[in-house]
């Protein structure tokens, strides 16, 4: 059998462990020596570069260079997420036919968020079968526990674009939990607070006798390191203009570089209390000679600006506290997750709102994708007396005839789940059925999401009434929805026709993942 | 009787498939034996899936005793069907149907009311067979075990899948079902990279999982529980009083009978701490009384708390408060004053000016975080102290 790789799949950054023949994980590093590789893929005109090379593509082709497009993957063109994206970011979205979320190169030419996550997915499978020496095929990915059935659709799909099969989409804070050693302890309750560079999540997780259980997930999904530093920067452009008489604000290229130093100083005022930021080139005189811009940046000015986003974190953590029902007494212990982490506010901030220490983690920003190896490792049979319990992220419904949804399957159902739904033939010698299924807890459809429309086909002739078909929707352990139908007199199975069906067909991901094995 | 493939159609299997046979009675089993086989060796019949002759079959007769028995053969030939490209006409030689099984088949039979045998009667594959046989010895018991206990589970009610009685107690069902699952996970058979048994598994899963998803949602119902992802524990207390949830919503008319008692009560309290202060009711931060939006029980407790200095604990009942009345401008401006008094007490003049300023701009009327702003800018953070009689 071929190896199988765990992988943090994050919006900025991500990151592949595997487990050693001695058992122990270990993050691979990449050929820059660096343990995170960047999610970002730039279609540069000699072709498109992933990771660690597309960086300068930022600073060349903004419109060209994809990044945070984990953002993006299974979502509607019309969610109200992707409307506040197509603001903020420099490339283009465009709708797809049927109502998904597409990127459009200025080369006319239309990539999807699949596309761009299994080209980074790709990267990571190559950095390991350059370790291992021998081909990777298999692997385990994380994703946030919200997640709904099309967004975890659309990671298989880019995994399989990517050429790798998912052995299982692990929930991120379950991974954090797991690269953690929550297994090797004794029963506790975590507080998982992951915040990221675009994200934050906050989960509540049980261990008793091994047995994992995700209790309650919050999350704000616009808060993390990006913000911070899209702060800073207006603060700098604001300096700038009132100290230099330099007006930055249309100059995307100024504003790129003074985004990189405020990242820099940031990840240098974790550790000092000040740091020099320094841009080389900032803007030209008229006589063509640059211009440097320096400040130093004090750790409490750096505080000060990002307080009210700093602030936001509060909130999550509540709600996650009394979705679960816990006090904030009741936590054994609090992990924090992510590189912006480090940050000392941001611990100050967990501490004041869980009125606990969160724990040191040595590698916040690579213990997800420990996790993952671990659980590579789980299913192989390697760690044993572990099993991870999850509930449906969002409830299941059916609607026929355009009439209201009917909820099959409840949010906090246990996966993997079924339930059973007859569907009746309302005129004679009818041959299908045509029914939606929705995903949300909503009777009104317009409040769900919509998975799909399908029709169960080649139905027996008989008298309106007389056929009934007995409709199986399985959510599997990997939280994603499969249909089945019969016919309930005779058990015959039927054949479902997809009419519409968000993401991408079995047949385009068949054949992007042809294309994309045959590039170079 | 009714034949069914196991293994799913698109399972990468390229060895052995396998077939469910099931009789529910003994005269089945008899029909079967005798009149459905020919030669009491070969079995036609049409599958959903491609077979090549020589390929290896595996039929799984489920006996009416619930006992499953695997029965070794091999494909003998194979013609796709017309008209339905997915489907092959195939006939099987079931090597593996020996005297000997036929025997102990009768002699079940004749025993009917018998139960069921101590072990399971696997034929024992013999030398010739065992290079043609791609499940292993363990495999196919557990993959027998495993049918049985799912035809077992799948006849009981809801409550006796997982093993508790009708009316159990949340942390019993919690239990059960974690000891099933802890049997029955797929997770479990993952590594053994055979499809039909991870399928089996999966089947058991479904089936423990919604048995406990029902009974659960029952005592949820009944109010003996509350459940949190999929864990179910004691139901959750009350975040807040009667007396202030009372004051909610379209019980306005109460509220304001109330109002002048509790005022009273936070008035003398008051007084009793400190006698200088004149004996008025507080007034609220907006100073309108004509727009009351609620909360004003949560406001004076919290006044009386700022008072004293407890700026934390009265941040957590603004806090609290803010759940129930979220669009209480008043609440709101006083949350960030209660947490501005708290930064300062630990002397961060930075973040409670922000504090002060975010209060301000929630709700510009509000005194008190324009007068500490004004102490704040003057005294930086020393004399908190003084602050306090901001709030009497």
């Amino acid at each position: 059998m071929s190896r199988a790789i765990g992988i943090d799949l994050g919006t900025t950054n991500s990151v592949v462990a595997v487990i050693d023949k001695d058992g122990a994980p270990r993050i691979l590093t990449t050929e820059e020596g660096s343990t995170m590789t960047p999610s970002l893929v730039w279609f540069a005109p000699d072709g498109p570069r992933v990771g660690e090379a597309a960086r300068a593509g930022l600073d060349q082709h903004p419109d060209l260079t994809l990044f945070a497009v984990k953002r993006l993957l299974g979502r509607r063109f019309d969610h109200p997420e992707i409307r506040k994206l197509a603001r903020i970011l420099p490339y283009e979205l465009i709708e797809s036919p049927n109502g998904d979320t597409w990127i459009n190169l200025s080369a006319g030419r239309t990539v999807t968020p699949e596309e761009v996550c299994g080209m980074v997915l790709r990267d990571l499978r190559r950095l390991a079968e350059r370790h291992f020496g021998e081909p990777v095929t298999r692997a385990v990915i994380t994703i946030p526990a919200w997640y709904d059935a099309a967004q975890r659709q659309a990671t298989k799909d880019a995994a399989t674009i990517a050429g790798l099969t998912v052995l299982r989409l692990l929930s991120e804070p379950t991974a954090a939990a797991l690269g953690h050693g929550a297994h090797r302890g004794a029963n506790r309750r975590y507080l998982v607070c992951d915040l990221g560079g675009g994200t934050f999540d906050c989960a509540v997780v049980d261990v008793e006798n091994g047995l994992f259980e995700v209790l309650a997930t919050t999350g704000d999904p616009f808060l993390g390191g990006d913000d911070v530093d899209r702060v800073v920067v207006e603060h700098l452009i604001r300096d700038a203009r009132a100290t230099r008489g330099l007006d930055v604000t249309s100059d995307a290229i100024a504003v790129e570089r003074l985004r990189l130093a405020a990242q820099k100083a940031k990840h240098e005022l974790s550790s000092q209390p000040l740091a020099k930021l320094t841009v080389e080139e900032l803007a030209q005189l008229p006589s063509g000679k640059a211009v440097e811009y320096t400040r130093p940046v004090r750790r409490d000015e750096l505080e000060l600006w990002s307080s009210p986003i700093i602030k936001r974190l509060d909130p999550p953590v509540a709600e996650a506290l009394a979705k679960s029902g816990r006090r904030r007494e009741d936590i054994d212990e609090v992990l924090l997750v992510g590189g912006m982490t480090r940050m000392p506010a941001v611990r100050r901030q967990i501490a004041a709102s869980t009125g606990k220490d969160p724990s040191t983690i040595v590698n916040p920003e690579e213990v997800v994708a420990v996790g993952a190896a671990l659980e590579v490792a789980r299913l192989e049979g390697v760690i044993e007396g572990v099993l991870l319990v999850d509930v449906a992220s969002h409830g299941i419904a059916l609607s026929t005839n355009g009439g209201d949804c009917e909820l099959v399957i409840a949010q906090s159902a246990v996966v993997p789940t079924r339930a059973y739904r007859v569907l009746m033939t309302r005129a004679d010698d009818q041959a299908r059925i045509e029914f939606d299924v929705w995903e949300g807890e909503s009777t009104e459809p317009a409040r769900n999401r919509h998975l799909g429309r399908y029709a169960a086909v080649e139905l027996p002739a008989a008298l309106a009434g007389d056929v009934l078909v007995l409709l199986e929707v399985t959510i599997d352990t990997d939280g994603a929805v499969r249909l089945s139908a019969s016919e309930l007199v005779s058990g015959e199975r039927l054949t479902l026709e997809q009419i519409f069906h968000a993401g991408l067909t079995r047949a385009e991901v068949t054949k992007l993942a042809r294309t994309y094995a045959e590039a170079p | 009787m009714t034949v069914a493939p196991i293994a799913p159609a698109s399972a990468p299997t390229a060895g052995t498939r396998t077939l469910h046979v099931r009789c529910t009675t003994w005269d089945q089993v008899h029909v079967f034996t005798t009149r459905k086989l020919r030669r009491g060796k070969l079995l036609s019949m049409k599958v959903p899936f491609a077979a090549e002759p020589g390929a290896g079959v595996t039929l799984g007769l489920e006996l009416p005793n619930g006992l499953v028995i695997a029965i070794d053969g091999s494909v003998l030939r194979a013609s796709p069907v017309e008209g339905d490209r997915d489907k092959t006409w195939i006939e099987v030689e079931l090597t593996g149907f020996t005297e000997e099984v036929l025997s102990r088949l009768r002699e079940m039979a004749s025993g009917d009311a018998a139960p069921a045998m101590p072990d399971p009667v696997a034929p024992r594959p013999s030398a010739t067979q065992a290079s043609a046989d791609s499940l292993p010895a363990d495999e196919r018991e557990l993959f027998q075990h495993l049918t049985a206990e799912l035809r077992r589970l799948r006849a009981l009610p809801v409550h006796e899948v997982i093993g508790v009685t009708r009316d159990a107690e949340p942390a019993e069902l919690r239990r059960g079902w974690m000891e099933h699952v802890n049997r029955h996970h797929p997770d479990l058979f993952a590594r053994r990279n055979a499809p039909a048994i991870s399928h089996l598994a999966e089947e058991l899963t479904i089936l423990c999982n919604r048995a406990y998803d029902r009974l659960r949602a029952a005592v949820v119902a009944e109010g003996r529980g509350a459940s949190f992802g999929p864990a179910i524990a004691a139901p959750a207390g009350w975040l807040v009083g009667f007396d202030d949830l009372s004051s909610n919503g379209g019980s306005d008319a109460r509220v304001s009978q109330r109002m002048p008692a509790l005022s009273a009560i936070a008035a003398s309290h008051t007084v009793s701490a400190a006698p200088a202060a004149p004996p008025v009711v507080p007034a609220t931060a907006s100073g309108s009384a004509p727009n009351v939006q609620g909360g004003e029980a949560f406001e004076l407790r919290a006044r009386t708390m700022l008072g004293d200095g407890d700026a934390e604990t009265a941040r957590e009942v603004l806090a609290a408060a803010l759940c129930v009345y979220p669009r209480s401008k008043p609440l709101r401006s006083l949350y960030y004053v209660a947490s501005a008094l708290g930064a300062l007490q630990q002397g961060e003049v930075m973040l409670a000016m922000s504090q002060l300023e975010t209060a301000l701009a929630h709700h510009e009327q509000c005194r008190e975080a324009a007068a500490m702003l004004e102490h704040v800018r003057k005294h930086g953070p020393d004399d908190t102290d003084s602050l306090k009689s901001l709030f009497r």
